[in-house]
Order: structure tokens, then C-alpha cells, then sequence
């Protein structure tokens, strides 16, 4: 028999072990890229290999020249759209959503027009904001706004939709409230929806900036950035970004929205899963 | 991108002609003749918001019907031949990959680690990369609509090789069957109905990235290339003829070419596995 602390050693071991298998791929991935860029198969100036991607990180994030704090200007002016337009689209959509899925009336009516509007690509919009607001940070966030909207929007209806019947009548019937149906028996039972809508609006927000500020920023964003550097060929610069992108985007969905989702989720409702199969 | 679902097929029979006919027709004609009429009276500026009536003429007059100078087909056929080349690439590699990582150790072992490192990088951030290293040519369009294509596709084929029955293995092996033919008697109708619904996911998110990447990287004939093109010569009604076309080719692609899709192949042969 194991004691206590020799099993935890042991699933820490064990854990290791398959951070360890999870990793390998990945790092034979950056070996054999790096090997094929020393050996002089793949052009270095327009693939660069791993090293030199990393030193390229190391230069922009600790630079002391006129490139100083420019990176982190970037990822601020990228997050700070990011979210304006996640907030705004939230602020917009979950009450709207709540009206289309309570009154079936008004869902009949507009319907046709979400389903014509949904497939639309957000990115679309760019060239009439573009002429509407020139370049910068409002054509930006209105593109970002309209593709988080859709998400958290049909999140909220479906949510909504699925609370049963039953259990509004139930409290109906005791004498609650509007305000007790919708505080106590809609929310909860719509708040596994509503946080799911929340991290898709979130990531499609965040998905939509890249081409957004790829075609509208004026002089700041991790699209910009990238962008830019296409005209020095400095692929080095577009791979940083891009992984900060990766990154960034990976920190808010398991960083911020995974805790969310097991203070409330998991807690009230017992369940590990949001979203998946039922 | 979002979790592996089977779509249902959507029962409309009980819905009445009016609910299928009229109600789009009064929600989408409705706001459309109170904008043309805001628009014609000068209430909103008509540079920005052109009249729909206008709208729907330059789409006319472009699609080549009335004159010989119709440039709008060149540009549907640009996106489609784009989106659906893509989108063929990532049905088969996609494929192939979804049944490694879902069949074997090694390709679960291989792939599964690179799957999750490429899957957060936001598509469209690729095109700069892309157009260095291909140019401005259809090759960067179609691999763009590969990338945002391929991850459904492959999540969906994992889903459908774990909810198959093993059993239906052993039937076939017990029987003598090759690999060649459990691959295609076995695993491919197996999973069927959940590479449909991976390719059909797969093709909404393909489209929008498709008309993103063609603003950034198209070089003559595309949708997005027309309607960013246009936005520099400040040319609004043409915006919102393309944004028209665009959407309408969406709902085409997404309800009909997918729907027929899925009619053909899970809806005919009623595939049923036993799982």
C-alpha cells in the first residue's frame, strides 16, 4: 500500500510524464524546422527558423532602442478592442436574446433576418465601416462588436428556449414575480448557455481583430504588427505575433473563462462539461 | 470553435406556407422599403446608405444579363472554385487525419499535440506569412480556406470513430475483410454522418474566412477582393452589392449546397450505425 504522499508524488510523476508525451511532437516539430533552416533547406529570410524567432521575441520584449514598449503597445491596443467590443456585443445581445427567446412573436418576425445576417462574415462589413469611419480603432471594434454579437446572441435564445415550461409555471403559480421568474428560475437555468455564449463571443472577437486590424489599424494591434512586418520581410516579427495571438487567446479562454465556468458552472450545477455532448 | 454537434434535421413540415413564405418576406421586405423610401426622401444620406433599388440594379447590371459587362460571375466564380478547392483539400486530409488520431496510438500521439497548437492560432493570421511565401495568388486563398476548414472537419471524424461500435470491427475482421476495405465498407459510411456535419461546420467558418483573406490577398476576382476594392474608390453601392452577394452565397452554401449534401448522402442511404 501506498501512503498519501507516495500516490500524490506518483500522479505528480505520472502527470509529468504525459506533459512530457504531449510535448515531444511539438519539440521534434521546432527541431527538425530549426535543423532544415540550418542545413539550408528552407530560406532563413523568408522562413526563419525557431532560434531566431525566439531571439526576435527576446529583442522586442526587452528592447531598449526606439522599438522600447512597442510590443506591449500592440497587445494593449489589440486587447483593449478586443474587449470593447466583446463588452458592447454582450450589453446588446444577452438582452435581446432574452426578449427573442421569452416572446415567440417577435423571434417569428425576426428570424428571417438573423438567419440571413448570421452567415454573414463579419470581416465583410470592413470596407462600408472603412468608408463610413475611415481607418482606426471605431471601424475596428464595430467589426469585432458584430463578430462577437452573433455567437453570444443565439447562445442566450437557445438557452432561454430551453428552460422548461414547468418550472416557470411552478413559480408562477406560487405567486413570484417577473422579476423572481427571471432572477431566480431563467438565469439559472439559462447560465451554462449564457457563459458559453460568453467564450464563443469572446473568441470570435478575438479571431475577427487579427483581419480587422490587418485591413483597418492605423499604426497599432498585433494584426498591424504583423501586417507591417510583411512589408520588411521581417517573417520573424509575423511569427511572434502570431504566436501571441495563439497565446493571448488561449489565456482568456482557459485563463479567464475556464475559471468562470468552474466557479459557477461545475459548482451549481455538477457538471464538468459546457457546451459538449450531452 | 465551437463543440461537435450532429445537426438535426429540422422538421419545417409543420410550419404553414405563411410561416415559410410570407413572414421572411414582410421581415426582410419591410425594412427594405422603409430604407429605400428614408434613402429617396433625403432622411438618411444616400451616399452612405444607398437605396436598396439601386443596390439591386448594380447587381443587375454587373451580373451581365443586360450588358456584355458582367464582372460579377468572374467574381463568384473566383470565391466558389476558392472555397470549394479548400474545402475539398481539408475534407480528405482532414479526414485522414480525424481516422489517425482516432485509430491508431501513434497518430493520436503525433498529431493530437499539433493539433492544439495550431487550432488557437486565429486563421487569418496566417495570410501575411502565406503571402510571402506564395504570393498574391489562389494558393494562399485556397490554403487559408484549408486551415479554417480542416479542424471541424478532423474534430468531427474523432467524434465519429469514438462513437462507433467496436463490435462492428470485429464483424468485419472475423470475416476476412482487408484494411483497405474495412477503411472504406466499415469506417467511411461509419462516419458519415458526423464528417457531414464537420464539413458543413467546416464551410460556414471557410467562408468567412475566405472573403477576409480576399481582401487581404486576392489579386484580381473574388468577392471580398470586389467589395475592398471598391470601398477605395468609395464606390458604396457596389459594397453593398457584393456584401448582398456574399450573403445570399452564404445561406446558398450553408442551407442548400449542405443540405443537398446531407440529403444525398446520410438522408438516402439512411446510414444507421449501430453504436
Amino acid at each position: 500500500m501506498l501512503s498519501n504522499i507516495d500516490q500524490k508524488t506518483w500522479d505528480g510523476f505520472f502527470k509529468l510524464l504525459q506533459l512530457g508525451r504531449f510535448l515531444l511532437p511539438i519539440v521534434a516539430l521546432l527541431i527538425v524546422w530549426e535543423l532544415a533552416v540550418r542545413g539550408g533547406w528552407i530560406a532563413a529570410n523568408v522562413f526563419p527558423s525557431p532560434s531566431m524567432i525566439f531571439s526576435r521575441a527576446v529583442e522586442l520584449i526587452f528592447s531598449t532602442g526606439p522599438e522600447q514598449g512597442m510590443l506591449f503597445a500592440h497587445i494593449g491596443a489589440s486587447l483593449y478592442r478586443a474587449v470593447a467590443a466583446f463588452i458592447l456585443s454582450v450589453l446588446i445581445a444577452i438582452p435581446l436574446g432574452f426578449l427573442l427567446g421569452l416572446v415567440p412573436a417577435v423571434y417569428r418576425w425576426v428570424s428571417p433576418v438573423l438567419s440571413v445576417m448570421l452567415p454573414m462574415p463579419a470581416v465583410a462589413w470592413t470596407p462600408i465601416l472603412l468608408v463610413a469611419f475611415g481607418q482606426g480603432d471605431k471601424t475596428i471594434i464595430t467589426v469585432c462588436f458584430l463578430g462577437a454579437f452573433f455567437p453570444v446572441l443565439y447562445s442566450t435564445i437557445q438557452g432561454v428556449r430551453s428552460v422548461s415550461k414547468q418550472s416557470v409555471w411552478v413559480v408562477q403559480s406560487m405567486g413570484g414575480s417577473r422579476r423572481h421568474i427571471l432572477l431566480n428560475v431563467l438565469l439559472p437555468a439559462c447560465l451554462s448557455a449564457l457563459i458559453s455564449g460568453l467564450k464563443l463571443g469572446m473568441a470570435h472577437s478575438w479571431r475577427t481583430l487579427v483581419a480587422a486590424e490587418m485591413l483597418a489599424a492605423m499604426s497599432a494591434g498585433l494584426g498591424y504588427m504583423i501586417f507591417a512586418a510583411r512589408a520588411y520581410m521581417d517573417v520573424s516579427t509575423m511569427f511572434v505575433g502570431i504566436a501571441l495571438l495563439a497565446l493571448i487567446g488561449m489565456a482568456i479562454e482557459y485563463g479567464i473563462f475556464g475559471v468562470l465556468e468552474s466557479r459557477t458552472i461545475r459548482k451549481w450545477h455538477g457538471t464538468s462539461k459546457i457546451g459538449g455532448k450531452k | 470553435m465551437s463543440g461537435v454537434a450532429i445537426a438535426k434535421t429540422a422538421s419545417d413540415d409543420g410550419r404553414s406556407v405563411f410561416d415559410r413564405f410570407f413572414v421572411p418576406l414582410i421581415s426582410l421586405g419591410v425594412p427594405l422599403l422603409i430604407w429605400e423610401f428614408l434613402a429617396r426622401s433625403g432622411a438618411i444620406n444616400d451616399f452612405l446608405f444607398p437605396p436598396p433599388s439601386a443596390i439591386f440594379a448594380s447587381i443587375w447590371s454587373k451580373s451581365g444579363l443586360q450588358f456584355e459587362t458582367g464582372v460579377l460571375y468572374s467574381h463568384v466564380y473566383s470565391s466558389m472554385y476558392r472555397l470549394l478547392a479548400g474545402l475539398a483539400l481539408a475534407t480528405v486530409l482532414g479526414t485522414l487525419i480525424g481516422i489517425l488520431i482516432g485509430m491508431t496510438q501513434w497518430g493520436r500521439f503525433l498529431f493530437k499535440p499539433l493539433l492544439s497548437l495550431f487550432m488557437p492560432v486565429p486563421t487569418l493570421a496566417w495570410t501575411p506569412i502565406l503571402l510571402l511565401l506564395m504570393g498574391v495568388d489562389n494558393k494562399t486563398t485556397i490554403f487559408i480556406v484549408f486551415i479554417a476548414a480542416s479542424f471541424e472537419i478532423i474534430l468531427n471524424v474523432i467524434a465519429g470513430i469514438e462513437n462507433m461500435n467496436v463490435k462492428v470491427f470485429w464483424v468485419a475482421r472475423s470475416m476476412g475483410a482487408s484494411r483497405l476495405q474495412i477503411f472504406f465498407k466499415v469506417i467511411i459510411p461509419g462516419i458519415l454522418p458526423y464528417l457531414i456535419t464537420g464539413v458543413k461546420l467546416g464551410s460556414g467558418y471557410a467562408w468567412r474566412a475566405l472573403i477576409a483573406a480576399e481582401m487581404l490577398a486576392a489579386s484580381s476576382f473574388g468577392l471580398g477582393f470586389m467589395i475592398y476594392e471598391a470601398s477605395e474608390f468609395m464606390d458604396m453601392t457596389t459594397i453593398y452589392a457584393g456584401l448582398i452577394m456574399i450573403a445570399a452565397l452564404g445561406f446558398f452554401i450553408e442551407n442548400i449546397l449542405m443540405g443537398a449534401l446531407e440529403e444525398r448522402t446520410v438522408g438516402k442511404w439512411g446510414v444507421q450505425v449501430e453504436r
